[in-house]
């Protein structure tokens, strides 16, 4: 069958399965934009106010799925919109297809109208990624884009097309998806050396990330974690991969980590990191975080073995392979008195929290209205590290949150794509009113298409992680970080055809929950805080786990 | 740390751009590259060689390799 280039790109997309795209139309996707219309029965289009925000939404989609993400944009401006999106979703791992038009071949390099090489811009950014010259590539390039974002390590890929590529008209083969790589095989001596380091432990500690949540191996971690009895901590990533009702459940580790899961980070003789890259923010001073404890990493993907962390033994595969061969291995083992250290801790955290309408009880009594499968987007600053402690996740991919690029104006997107894929299930979105100004743009997308997006804006009027650091590091000089804002976020809401609340003690946050979980469209919820509030406990840069401020 | 120089033969599909990325690798990554040689791979028109040398600790080598061998188009990473 003879299609257009354009046309191909469309097909190929429902051939890969693909049911929603996010986008935004221009001249160079023209083409693009036109065979869409013919195909809007098989093809949902979302569009966003910015291009940004549809990268995002397609990034935000892929998270809460599995699946790829799709975001479509035009040459030029919309191809640099999209730059923060593929970043964020290629720092923390996520299957994003990107497919930008360009200006017709004949016009490449001339500095023509909207004309950016956006293969240049994003080539650090991205798995791969392709410029197209010719209708005839079309489909298996983009076929080849699909088999890349989501074999191995997951990763973003962008596909820019030039017009005259979509305009042409040439055979179409069907758009059949290639079968994934295959995975190279493990070292099988590794799994031996692993579990002579694990037997011989008397304190050890699971450090789960993302990459369980990828590998859809959080039940056998949890499995795992029984047979070696050990406590599992977690860095942001990897947070919803275990029930929240699972006692070994210590909370996030790093810089803004749960006072438990510091503890016994830091006490631990073997740590058996499964999926994790150990950023800067989770180990702090990597000497002495590795000083006292042996490391056995877990990965699928070799450049991170010894990339931060030099670790004991490293077992390179897919994690829920090497998960359950390891637990065939390992001896079943008991540590009562390490584990009651645990539970000692857990205790401790909990004696020191204070009631009052603050951050951890705003949490809460959202908690109260959301469940196991209720997918909760963040922005970026305080209130995703108190998310990130407070909110008790418990079944993966319900956590979208900007681990690795820290990308303040993450959240409305990634809420929209989570809540796309996700019919009338309400999708709560956690963000900060520095957080939610970059892109609170998109609420109006969320309107458009009715989307039961429920707002929560942790509303400090500062830009209060920074303030954090300038109050503890630099002696209260508030540079540029005291927002004084005088947004109101009930009319905002109300404006763009939604609906607002403000709450200012949890009374009243009650009332606006009760109403707000009634309602079929999105709604902002705007929640005073105190400015003075500061994430604990909190590591700082550089430091170690000793070092560790905890009031 | 001890730095040493070393040679790599780095072999990449033929296709337009696959130099870019493997130079951009080093910038991004921060590894140093001392000399740079590309060419037609002998008897094979889809595949170009690259010989460099670098220079770092083991450690810096091995990511260099690792990281290397993750680029779509990189074919082949030796040490010679």
């Amino acid at each position: 069958m003879k299609l257009r280039g354009a046309a191909i790109v469309i097909e190929t997309l429902i051939a890969h399965g693909v049911t929603d795209v996010f986008g935004y139309p221009g001249g160079a996707v023209l083409e693009l934009y036109n065979e869409l219309y013919s195909r809007s029965d098989r093809l949902r289009h979302i569009l966003s106010c910015h291009e940004q925000g549809a990268s995002h939404a397609a990034d935000g989609y892929a998270r809460a799925t599995g699946r790829p993400g799709v975001v479509i944009a035009t040459s030029g401006p919309g191809a640099t919109n999209l730059v923060t999106g593929i970043a964020t979703a290629y720092l923390d791992s996520s299957p994003l297809i990107a497919i930008t038009g360009n200006v017709s071949s004949n016009l490449i390099g001339k500095d023509s109208f909207q004309e950016v090489d956006i293969a240049g811009i994003t080539m650090p950014v991205t798995k791969h990624n392709y410029i197209v010259k010719r209708a005839e590539d079309i489909e298996d390039t983009l076929c080849e884009a699909f088999q890349i974002a989501c074999s191995g390590r997951p990763g973003p890929v962008l596909v820019d097309i030039t017009k005259d590529a979509q305009i042409a008209e040439v055979e179409f083969y069907g758009g059949s998806p290639k079968a994934l790589f295959a995975v190279p095989e493990t070292d099988l001596d590794a799994f031996e050396k692993a579990s002579k380091l694990i037997d011989e432990s008397e304190k050890p500690y699971i450090y789960c990330g993302g990459g369980v949540i990828s590998s859809g191996a959080g039940k056998l971690l949890a499995d795992f974690a029984e047979r070696i009895d050990a406590p599992v901590g977690f860095s942001m990533m990897g947070l919803s991969a275990m029930d929240c009702d699972n006692p070994r459940k210590l909370g996030m580790t790093g810089m803004h980590g749960t006072y438990p899961a510091i503890k016994m980070n830091e006490e631990a003789d073997l740590i058996i990191a499964v999926g994790v890259r150990f950023s800067d923010r989770a180990t702090g001073d990597k000497d002495e975080y590795r000083k006292n404890t042996k490391i056995v990493h877990i990965d699928i993907d070799d450049a991170e073995i010894n990339k931060n962390i030099s670790c004991d033994v490293d077992i390179v595969g897919n994690i829920s392979e090497s998960l359950s061969a390891l637990c065939k291995v390992v001896k079943k083992s008991s540590h009562a008195e390490w584990n009651a250290l645990a539970e000692n801790y857990k205790r401790e955290a909990e004696a020191k929290f204070t009631g009052g309408f603050n951050p951890r009880s705003i949490i809460r009594a959202v908690q109260k209205f959301t469940g196991k499968n209720t997918i909760v987007a963040t922005d970026v600053g305080q209130h995703q590290m108190w998310v990130a402690q407070y909110y008790r996740f418990s079944n993966p991919r319900t956590f979208l949150t900007s681990g690795g690029l820290g990308t303040m104006g993450f959240g409305m997107g990634a809420a929209i794509g989570a809540s796309s894929a996700n019919g009338a299930a309400r999708t709560v979105l956690f963000t900060g009113d520095g957080s939610f100004h970059m892109n609170l743009n998109e609420f109006a997308t969320a309107v458009r298409y009715k989307l039961p997006i429920v707002v929560i804006v942790m509303n400090n009027n500062v830009l209060g992680m920074v303030r954090q650091w300038q109050t503890l590091f630099y002696e209260k000089r508030y540079s540029q970080t005291v927002l004084d804002r005088v947004t109101d976020y009930v009319k905002l809401a109300e404006a763009f055809g939604g609906t607002g609340y403000k709450a200012a003690n949890l009374e009243e946050l009650q009332n606006a929950l009760d109403g707000a979980f009634k309602s079929g469209g999105p709604v902002i919820i705007d929640c005073a805080i105190d400015r003075d509030e500061m994430v604990l406990p909190m590591i700082p840069a550089g430091g170690s786990y000793a070092d560790a401020i905890y009031n | 740390m001890e730095i040493k120089n070393f040679t790599l033969s780095i072999i990449v599909t033929n296709k337009a751009g696959v130099l870019s990325r493997v130079i951009g690798l080093f910038s991004k990554r921060g590894y140093n590259i001392d000399t740079l040689y590309v060419g037609p791979k002998v008897e094979d028109s889809r595949h170009s060689r690259i010989i460099m040398t670098s220079s770092g600790d083991d450690a810096t080598r091995e990511q260099i390799i690792k990281q290397l061998r993750k680029i779509f188009d990189v074919q082949e990473v030796k040490l010679i």
